[in-house]
């Protein structure tokens, strides 16, 4: 295997991996170690216990009023985040087998519920990008959200390749990611002496990136929206 | 050496930072749903209208100086005076409705964003000059208080004869900084804003005492918060000397916000008295036949929630359940409740005289809200609500009558006025 | 009656919350430092709001009269 994927698909993994998981203790560290005000800040009606936390999960998972007011955003913003989660747990699988029947249909799924899924990332990605381009997004907008969006680009348009035209077995895949988990990475032959190889190796190239970055950005609201979703019903 | 404004801003925000500000500063996202939230976005279409537009300096200094990595990263420049400038005028325009908080997908609070600007601005000196004069007057009045007491008392007892004409009872009285009494009203300056009152709590009975501060607090809006909570501490000291059960603030929006939800906080202790807006009681003596209606009000009412008495205070079914019962009429605006539109008069900038035209022209959805419900009548409680509802009644020929509820009220249950002696009209 | 010499007299009966206090402030530079603004009001809170204002601005006043319902603030301005 040439250095270069080497370092991409095997050390490069366990250094990003590492900031992330690492990356994220200390930002969770860092909010919770600065004193909350006791001003509250909640708006009202208020309610309480179980109807109050139903709240705050709807909130932060479906926040059904930014529909009312701009519902082609929600629309694309409430799809793609629940693309991202499901491409998440699809990516589970790499990891170890899904108990008992939930494997085998998950396996006859992928496919479709996977491409379904990496196609709406695709879209949403070039959604939230143009709108970026369009005032007042455009004067509000940081240079880190463009170079989010070309990261999530990148990652996306590069694994919707593969799942959709790599025809590589997901064994292959597998058997990567268990070498990895053994400390011992490397590129099974299937997927050495495939064309895909290069698409895979950008393809984790910019998820590692991705993984650096992600703590320093304002990506960590994955984190924090139960959090901030909560003060608002306080 | 010379400290740079960045530097100075960077410290202040090191200083008074805390865990919602940092959430706030770390994960918007910067999606711009809060410019579909706000009136006054929805009315201009500015960038700088934006909410969250309105924290773009401060976020600057945020992530260029404490923010992890932020050290590393090239692209965010130094605070200039320009920024500055651009910080008060996004700070000092926006009427910390907090409508963008309820549609905000993560639930932020831009108005505590601004607050930390307001903050930063004041130690540079930059406040607008009415709403700091007014803090400023209020704080040293609370000093010099005890040598107005006398005149203060006797000007407002000059009301006495109209009061008992109007409750038609010889023994009805105002009385001022009672001992022991069960409730202390906090009104306004005005003679509007007391007399009424004091028409319903002689009628219902009520044991009851008037504060000699008056319940607005410019130091909330100019964000000198050592100010506001040396405003907010007169009334807290004049209700323990008293030894009151309850404060109950009059028709205002931000006064009962500060007094219910603020002060504590800010003077670090519990309050040893319960807090409620001049409707909870109100709402009580109609439920309880303390009152009698005896006309009701026949034209189409409707009623605005004051941002500061709704969506940030909680009260929003005592005064619909007090219209409702004096008026045959009553039409709901839409929205309402947590998600009616802010009339563009809160947040100090009705005491900015030099925003006039500003709130006119961001006070468009407000009027054609009103428009819609086809009302004669606007009720709001508010006097900042108030102030500007007339100037948008007037600008868009709306054609209605502003009033405060208690001034409905008092033609609801007391005795009819005699020509020539009705109380004086707030909204001229 | 007062004697002073007033240059500029300013009607804020009925005003709202806080409209006469930011209007005398607004006023109070119209006229030559030295020279006296009367405003007529009928807030009970002006008595007390009018001399603490006087006093936080550098602002002299120079008489207070009560007339029934109303009340005569002579203001002079200092600078």
């Amino acid at each position: 295997m040439d250095a270069l994927s080497y370092l991409i698909t095997g050390p490069m993994v366990y250094l990003s991996v590492g900031v992330l998981v690492f990356g994220m203790i200390y930002r969770i560290f860092r909010w919770l170690s600065v004193p909350a005000s006791p001003i509250r800040l909640g708006i009202f009606p208020k309610t309480q216990g179980v109807s109050r936390t139903a709240t705050v999960v709807r909130d932060t998972f479906l926040f059904p009023q930014v529909a009312e007011v701009n519902r082609r955003m929600w629309l694309m913003t409430v799809l793609f985040h629940f693309a991202l989660l499901g491409v998440f747990v699809g990516h589970l699988r790499l990891l170890g087998r899904f108990p008992g029947i939930l494997e085998a249909k998950m396996s006859e799924s992928a496919h479709l519920a996977g491409g379904t899924m990496g196609v709406i990332l695709l879209i949403g990605t070039l959604y939230f990008l143009f709108r970026r381009f369009k005032s007042p997004q455009k004067e509000l907008s940081l240079p880190e959200d463009y170079f989010l969006l070309f990261l999530l680009f990148a990652i996306i348009l590069l694994g919707d390749h593969l799942r959709l035209f790599g025809h590589i077995p997901f064994e292959v895949y597998r058997e990567y990611a268990y070498g990895l988990l053994s400390f011992r990475p490397a590129l099974p032959p299937a997927l050495m002496d495939s064309p895909q190889k290069i698409v895979f190796v950008w393809h984790v190239f910019f998820a590692n990136l991705l993984f650096v970055y992600l703590p320093f950005s304002k990506l960590v609201h994955f984190a924090g929206a139960v959090a901030t979703n909560g003060i608002r019903r306080g | 050496m010379a400290v740079s404004i960045s530097e100075q801003v960077r410290d202040l925000l090191k200083e008074k930072m805390n865990r919602q500000l940092l959430y706030y500063l770390d994960i918007c996202a910067r999606c711009g749903i809060c410019k579909d939230a706000c009136h006054i976005y929805r009315a201009t279409g500015r960038v700088e209208h934006v909410p969250s537009y309105r924290a773009e300096v401060l976020r600057r200094v945020y992530n260029k100086y404490l923010a992890p990595l932020g050290r590393l990263r090239r692209d965010y420049g130094e605070v200039t005076e320009e920024d500055l400038q651009k910080m008060y005028e996004a700070a000092f325009t926006c009427t910390g409705c907090r409508r963008c908080m309820v549609y905000c997908p993560f639930g932020i609070d831009i108005t505590w964003l601004i607050s930390m600007e307001k903050a930063v601005l004041s130690s540079f000196g930059r406040v607008p000059e009415e709403l700091s004069m007014l803090a400023d007057a209020a704080v040293e009045k609370g000093k010099s208080i005890e040598l107005y007491r006398e005149i203060m008392a006797e000007q407002i007892k000059s009301y006495e004869p109209e009061l008992r004409a109007r409750t038609g009872m010889p023994e009805a009285s105002i009385p001022i900084g009672e001992k022991g009494a069960r409730v202390l009203y906090v009104a306004l300056a005005g003679i509007h804003s007391i007399l009424p009152a004091a028409i319903i709590f002689n009628l219902a009975g009520e044991d009851w005492t008037l504060s000699m501060f008056e319940a607005a607090n410019y130091g909330y809006f100019s964000g000198e918060t050592s100010k506001a909570a040396e405003i907010a501490k007169r009334i807290v000291d004049e209700a323990e000397a008293l030894g009151v059960k309850e404060v109950v603030i009059t028709e205002c929006g931000h006064a009962f916000r500060v007094m219910k939800y603020l002060a504590g906080g800010w003077l670090k202790r519990d309050l040893p008295f319960r807090v409620r807006s001049i409707f909870q009681p109100f709402a009580e003596y109609l439920r309880d036949g303390r009152l009698k209606v005896h006309t009701q009000i026949t034209e189409p009412v409707t009623y605005h929630d004051p941002c500061q008495l709704g969506r940030n205070g909680g009260v929003y079914e005592e005064p619909r359940e007090i219209i409702k019962t004096i008026c045959t009429d009553f039409r709901e605006m839409t929205p309402n409740r947590e998600k009616n539109w802010c009339c563009g008069g809160g947040g100090g900038l009705v005491a900015q005289t030099d925003l006039e035209n500003y709130r006119a022209e961001t006070g468009r959805l407000k009027a054609e809200q009103i428009k819609a419900t086809g009302a004669k009548t606007v009720a709001t409680p508010c006097e900042n609500c108030r102030l500007q509802l007339a100037l948008l009644n007037e600008r868009y020929d709306l054609g209605v009558t502003i009033t405060a509820v208690t001034d409905m009220l008092v033609e609801a249950v007391a005795v009819p006025a005699a020509k020539g002696e009705t109380a004086e009209e707030i909204s001229r | 009656m007062s004697e002073h010499n007033v240059d500029l007299e300013l009607d804020l009966r009925g005003l709202a919350c806080p409209l006469p206090v930011v209007k005398a402030s607004k006023s109070i530079k119209d006229v030559p430092v030295g020279s006296v603004m009367k405003v007529v009001a009928t807030d009970p809170g002006a008595l007390a709001d009018f001399p603490a204002w006087a006093k936080t601005s550098g602002n002299e006043i120079l008489d207070i009269e009560r007339n029934g319902s109303e009340i005569n603030i002579f203001i002079k301005r200092m600078k």
